[in-house]
């Protein structure tokens, strides 16, 4: 099917864009790589609406390092996100989370803003925001404003983004010194969102879980953590993640399934940041 | 036989159409002024159609005609079956009236002069319906398993019933038994090219630019459907992206697409949608089956019990080859088979590459692992002492049969030595690693067909045969057959398809295209030069050859390609996950025409093989019978990257039976065998005997 499209324009640069967003008066959406939001207008699942095409905004490009955080532009692509050697050294748990989603085919267009934006509850770069404790940089006819990961996925594909707001940027403290990072998950099929993920943040200060597929909302499975920083076994922390997450069952797994990855995955990430 | 291009790797001789988009499947084609019709499906399982609201609709821009049992006209729907039709039952009757048999029926069709303005308006269609509860699921209490007309009496083609010996007595004397269930999902053909339709009628005389396996059968269903004589309909499918089987029949839609265009009196193009496919156009149905095996304890088979059970809908007896492998595989005094059908509140299924044998098989070739492991015996020697010197079905010698060469071929390629035989044996760091076999076989299908060639005056030739090319490559082994046979260069023979008006040729199914058209392309090019080499003058000159199996080698032999399949699984084992590490397929199928196009042919059926047992399954909702998952994203199917190393190879078999090529066919058993190869490897990496298709990481762990 083809996707019904009110119209389309291009935003030249960033307030342009927020204006014509303020403009549409939540008529209109932006359109970033288009991986999620062409496919739900071919299925009708989205109503019609125009686009705001942001392609073509220079300022929502780039990764930088300032300070003590990454910046990474809303426009920044999948596959940059796993070739970049800034991403690598400073959050390896995006340059580990990169090649798993979807296809190369996908990771060329699709972008972290609109993966952040969309907020597929099974995407990888959500639970990495929230593992890395990241902060939002939002944008709006107001101004700028950041949220932290942890406030931003509000329930299944809802975020706290108001209707003329739009994500800018993304800035993820950078793994201090003896820190360590893993991203891991299990799927059917190569390439599928996952039926399970995990983000392990491992810190000399205390470690960060965050899961993916495993409820509305990436979930950041506090007491297993707490467990882990009083010194509790692999196991034992496995064992409370059925407090921590909310798993459904769905034509592709059912939860018991989908927890008993989370468990393993969890044991895995483990002995992966403490080998 | 003159054999310069048979037997040659050639590349494909339309591969630079393909990969360049000159290639032209149905909905390529645009007609001057042609309009888009988009068709809106039932939204329950069963019931009647209460009310059509169109007010709504008729009011948006660019809408010409929203057509619904309330406006459209009669069709004559004369009866007509052709080979690939159910024998009993009456196929659907579209826009006809307002009963609803299942979700997904076409229930009106929006016609538009824009595809995007089609589909605004048959989402602005309101429709009303009583809705009752459909049965839609064969292993429930809800539904009655029926004997199908077609399949009764022994000389049924799918009979019903057959023994020999006492296979109940013998199984329950056996010293050793297995006896079990087995279970297979339904599928969807799912090919890449969903199905279209652009009809353009001028008086009364249609053409059809249709994507179909089946030409001459296409016209002839659309003649009788609208009343008209054959002569007046033209199908035109001069490529197809894939079939697998669902376009072997024509669908609902086709009719859809020519009544349209006859009401709003344009060209109309109509093409489903990929979750149009999956209501509309047939689906391997699930299987339910018991195979109970009885032995000696040095592994004499002493009794064979095949029964299953296929779905079918309620207004036709859909049959295929569940349990035909059974009574001619392995040598056995006491064999009994049933074969039963359940009706459902479902479209009608249909054939699905290696239909019923892919089921079938899994079934009996899980039963023989089973007993192999009961036994003690290894699998490839279990066979190899129960390998018939005839077919003991029906007491006549095999034309071939080269099972066992195929078994030893595959175990010295694939490493079988290797194998330790104890269950959770084998380990590649985190993976339980199992091997496991199957065989696989399929009958050698050769039906009347007719070719014409023609030669001209620059020393080219033409040759048409209304067949169709849904990807094993029938342009290219056409051209090689035809070059070979005139003695010309390649390049100097064209080979035509996929018209109605060419020489009529069987299905574009049964594995029998190389053998059926192959044989009358043969026979039409010795017509030609027969008659080119009488007349030296005149240029072009043209011949007819045809070509169909004599009845007395029929009566005399029983014909099948057989194979050996092995698959190297790896499990992950603390989450369940499973992956195909490599598959290995060895088939004894007569001559190998082109062993490039045989190998990608194999590769691809194997990959259907590997869905089979892992991922595909169309899951209907029991409220309903609405399908849950009719897309891609959640209708499960390999992809490039759940592929490892494939290898197909081939025996060496002369065969001067079957065929005057010699070919007994691919397409089908490329796929039969792969789905029990990759279970009995899970059992051998597990311990665990999973008999229900597709395995999923669940199965795995809560075995
Ligand atoms: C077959 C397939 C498989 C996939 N598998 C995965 C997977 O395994 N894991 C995974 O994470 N993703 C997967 N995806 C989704 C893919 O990663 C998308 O690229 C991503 O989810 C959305 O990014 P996009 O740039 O394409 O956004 P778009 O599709 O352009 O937009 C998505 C939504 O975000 C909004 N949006 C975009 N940019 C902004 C912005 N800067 N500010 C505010 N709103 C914005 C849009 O308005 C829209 O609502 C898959 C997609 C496909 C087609």
């Amino acid at each position: 099917m083809k996707a019904a499209a009110a119209g389309y324009i291009r935003a030249n640069d960033l307030p342009h864009a927020i204006s014509l967003l303020e403009q549409s008066r939540g008529e209109a959406r932006i359109l970033a790589g288009g991986q999620s939001l062409i496919a739900s207008l071919n299925l009708r699942l989205a109503g019609e609406t125009a686009l705001i095409d942001i392609n073509g905004v220079a300022e929502l490009s780039g990764i930088e390092l300032v300070g003590e955080q990454l910046r990474i532009g809303a426009l920044t692509r999948h596959r940059e996100l796993a070739s970049s050697d800034l991403v690598a050294r400073h959050v390896p748990a995006i340059a580990q989370a990169a090649p798993l989603i979807a296809h190369a085919a996908i990771r060329n267009r699709g972008t972290i803003g609109g993966s952040l934006a969309y907020a597929d509850p099974a995407a990888e770069l959500p639970a990495c925001m929230l593992a890395l404790d990241a902060q939002i940089v939002v944008r709006g006819p107001a101004g700028e404003r950041r949220v932290r990961a942890g406030d931003f996925f509000v329930d299944l594909f809802t975020t706290d983004l108001a209707e003329d707001e739009m994500i800018v940027a993304v800035e993820v403290p950078v793994a201090v010194a003896g820190e360590r990072q893993a991203t891991m998950e299990l799927a059917r099929r190569s390439g599928d969102y996952a039926l399970a993920g995990i983000v392990l943040v491992d810190r000399p200060s205390g470690v960060r879980a965050a899961f993916f597929g495993v409820g509305p909302t990436p979930i950041l499975a506090t007491g297993a953590m707490a467990a882990i920083d009083r010194g509790a076994s692999p196991d034992e922390a496995a064992a409370l993640l059925e407090g921590d997450l909310q798993p459904l069952d769905d034509v592709h797994a059912p939860a018991a399934v989908r927890l008993h990855l989370a468990r393993v995955l969890l044991r895995r990430a483990l002995a992966a940041t403490r080998s | 036989m003159n054999t310069q291009f048979v037997g040659q790797p050639i590349r494909r001789v339309d591969g630079r159409l393909k990969v360049t988009g000159g290639a032209r499947y149905a909905a390529d084609f645009n007609l001057d002024e042609h309009v888009y019709a988009v068709i809106v499906n039932a939204t329950v399982g069963l019931g009647r159609i209460v009310s059509i609201d169109q007010a709504a609709a008729t009011r948006l821009p660019g809408v010409i005609a929203v057509i619904s049992h309330l406006n459209a006209p009669r069709l004559a729907y004369h009866p007509h079956k052709g080979a690939i039709d159910p024998a009993t039952g009456e196929r659907l009757h579209v826009l006809q009236g307002d009963q609803v048999r299942f979700y997904g029926q076409p229930v009106a069709v929006v016609v538009a002069d824009t595809l995007d303005q089609a589909e605004r308006a048959a989402a602005a269609l309101s429709i009303t319906y009583a809705a009752k509860r459909p049965a839609v699921d064969p292993s429930a209490s809800d539904t009655t398993e029926i004997m199908a007309e077609a399949s009764k009496g022994p000389k049924a083609y799918y009979p019903a019933d057959t023994a020999r010996g006492d296979a109940d007595a013998a199984l329950a004397t056996a010293p050793v038994r297995i006896d079990a269930f087995y279970d297979t999902a339904r599928e969807n053909h799912n090919p890449m090219e969903p199905h279209a339709t652009v009809a353009r009628w001028d008086g009364d005389r249609v053409t059809l630019w249709s994507k179909t396996q089946f030409v001459v059968n296409e016209q002839a269903e659309i003649a009788a459907i609208f009343g008209i004589p054959t002569e007046n309909v033209q199908v035109i499918s001069p490529f197809v992206g894939g079939g697998f089987g669902t376009t072997l029949r024509t669908w609902s839609h086709v009719t859809i697409a020519a009544l349209a265009a006859r009401q709003v009196g344009r060209p109309v193009k109509l093409a489903l949608t990929r979750k149009q496919m999956f209501f509309t156009t047939g689906h391997r149905p699930r299987s339910l089956q018991r195979v109970a095996l009885g032995a000696t304890p040095d592994g004499k088979l002493t009794s064979i019990v095949h029964e299953g059970r296929g779905e079918t809908s309620r207004y036709e007896e859909f049959i295929e080859a569940l349990t035909a492998g059974t009574g001619f595989m392995y040598s056995c005094p006491n064999v009994r088979t049933q074969y039963r059908i359940v009706p459902l509140d479902t479209g009608t299924p249909n054939h699905m590459r290696g239909p019923g044998e892919a089921q079938g098989m899994f079934a009996l070739e899980c039963a023989m692992d089973e007993l192999s492991y009961e036994l003690g015996i290894d699998p490839i020697e279990l066979r190899r002492r129960n390998e018939p010197e005839i077919d003991e079905s029906t007491g006549k010698p095999f034309s071939s049969r080269s099972l066992m060469p195929c078994y030893d071929r595959g175990a010295e390629l694939f490493g079988w030595a290797q194998r330790n035989p104890a269950p959770r044996s084998m380990r590649d760091d985190r993976e339980y690693v199992g091997m496991g076999c199957a065989s696989a076989t399929y009958p050698v299908l050769f039906s009347p067909t007719r070719a014409r060639a023609r030669l001209l005056a620059d020393g080219t030739a033409e040759i048409e045969v209304a067949a169709s090319d849904m990807g094993p490559g029938t342009y290219t082994s056409m051209t090689q057959v035809a070059a070979d046979a005139l003695g010309l260069p390649l390049d100097n023979v064209r080979f035509s398809l996929g018209r109605s008006d060419f020489p009529p040729a069987p299905p574009h199914g049964g594995s029998q295209t190389m053998a059926s058209v192959g044989s009358a392309i043969r026979a039409a090019c010795a017509a030609v030069l027969e008659a080119a080499a009488r007349n030296r003058e005149v240029r072009p000159i043209e011949a007819e050859g045809s070509a169909q199996r004599d009845p007395e080698v029929a009566a005399r032999f029983s014909m099948h390609s057989f194979g050996a399949v092995f698959a190297e699984v790896g499990i992950d084992s603390d989450v369940g996950t499973i992956r195909v590490r490599r598959a290995l397929g060895v088939y004894g199928a007569g001559r190998i025409v082109n062993p490039r196009l045989a190998l990608s042919q194999c590769t691809g059926g194997m990959v259907g093989g590997i869905g089979m047992a892992l991922m595909e399954r169309t899951m209907l909702d029991a409220r309903d019978g609405r399908l849950v998952n009719a897309h891609m994203a959640d209708y499960l199917m390999p992809v490039n990257l759940d592929i490892d190393r494939l290898e197909a190879h081939f025996v060496d078999e002369e065969d001067p039976h079957v065929n005057p090529l010699g070919v007994k066919g691919l397409g089908e058993i490329a796929l039969v065998g792969m789905a029990p190869a990759i279970a009995n490897a899970i059992f051998h990496a597990t311990g665990t005997r999973l008999r229900n298709l597709p395995i999923s990481i669940e199965n795995v762990l809560t075995a």
